[in-house]
């Protein structure tokens, strides 16, 4: 018997049918973790994103038209959560290094600091991190999904041609932080 | 158009080149590879999530979801109000005036414009009635008055036994009227 296709399964959770759902999930979950944690940067967060992700997919299924397919929907969900995290994580950390909350809050004192720190275990990872938003995503879809800019366009809401500046930037900025990092043997951004 | 897809193909190859080059210095890294969470994580993630959008979708968390955007928000703005009324109800001036004082301290000419006949509004009316409600002490200057303006049965029928000795002895009458 041919598996059920994703507009499917899709039409089955809107008929009730739950266990349907549970199927969507086991078929793209671990992608969609990548995809966070690729941009989120750590476990924690991905796990987070991940679920959020699949949570909000399932109570807005019934405004779901159907027309870029359910991956490209749960993705883009996925990607628009992380890219959340990451901004609220670097409003913390402005936060953080003002001279008015580090007085609250001392960084030392903050072990999610560096767990994520410890987390960031790649020259690949480190140098991913220190992308802009948008070039991250946009790095993480092409380089480690190997998204078409077609795709991504659909999952970003944007046009091919800067998608593909994006990404040249975001490559070339990648190569020459891993080359800095294996000519010194420092990080860059801790100089 | 020949030269629009001459530009676009080396684009394309210089972004395969850069592609490969930052894939061959991640895989020279010897911690080049992201470790990923195990199998348990994965088939646990699938029922966390599951029990997660059980509770999203129960009527416990419908109503916890009531609670905090609604019940919550006015049960605070109730006791808001109520400690605001507690505390910041305007006092009268303490050098302030009661009604009856008032009444009282006025002269009697003035008393007897405001008073009228209670029998004439309202038959039922009695001393006591008229008494109470306009101050409080004041049912002997009423009797006077109900007496000086020939309303006799009215005053006499309501006063208390006491009161009506008091009124005949100060009218210069013994005995008790009938």
């Amino acid at each position: 018997m041919e598996p059920l296709s994703d507009s499917d399964l899709v039409q089955e959770v809107r008929n009730g049918r739950r266990q349907a759902y549970t199927e969507l999930m086991r078929r793209y979950h671990q992608r969609v973790y990548w995809v966070a944690r690729r941009i989120v940067g750590n476990h924690a967060d991905a796990d987070d994103v991940v679920q959020e992700a699949f949570i909000k997919a399932y109570l807005a299924l019934g405004d779901f038209r159907g027309e870029s397919g359910f991956f490209t929907w749960i993705y883009r969900i996925a990607v628009n959560l992380s890219l959340n995290t990451v901004r609220k994580r670097q409003v913390m950390n402005y936060l953080r290094d003002s001279e008015l909350l580090s007085k609250i809050l001392p960084s030392s004192d903050d072990p999610s600091a560096g767990i994520e720190r410890e987390e960031i275990a790649s020259s690949l990872e480190r140098a991913i991190a220190t992308l802009p938003e948008k070039q991250k995503a946009v790095f993480v879809m092409r380089y480690h999904d190997e998204l078409s800019y077609e795709e991504i366009a659909k999952v970003l809401k944007t046009s091919v041609g800067g998608l593909k500046a994006n990404y040249f930037h975001a490559l070339r900025k990648v190569q020459e932080y891993m080359r800095n990092e294996t000519e010194t043997g420092e990080r860059p951004d801790r100089r | 158009m020949k030269q629009r897809l001459e530009k676009d193909r080396i684009a394309d190859e210089a972004e395969r080149e850069l592609a490969h080059d930052v894939r061959r210095r991640a895989a020279a890294s010897h911690r080049g590879s992201q470790v990923g969470p195990t199998d348990p994580y994965w088939q646990n993630l699938i029922i966390r999530t599951n029990a997660r959008i059980d509770d999203a979708t129960s009527g416990k968390a419908l109503s916890i979801s009531w609670a905090m955007r609604v019940a919550i928000p006015g049960v605070v703005a109730i006791v808001s109000f109520l400690i605001g009324l507690h505390y910041y109800v305007p006092e009268p001036p303490e050098d302030s005036l009661s009604v009856a004082a008032v009444m009282q301290s006025l002269p009697s000419a003035v008393l007897d414009s405001i008073l009228s006949d209670p029998s004439r509004l309202d038959p039922s009316l009695s001393v006591q009635d008229v008494g109470g409600y306009l101050f409080a002490g004041s049912r002997e200057q009423i009797a006077d008055y109900l007496v000086v303006n020939g309303s006799l049965k009215a005053a006499v029928e309501e006063l208390t036994e006491k009161e009506r000795s008091d009124l005949l002895a100060a009218l210069g009458t013994s005995g008790s009227l009938q």
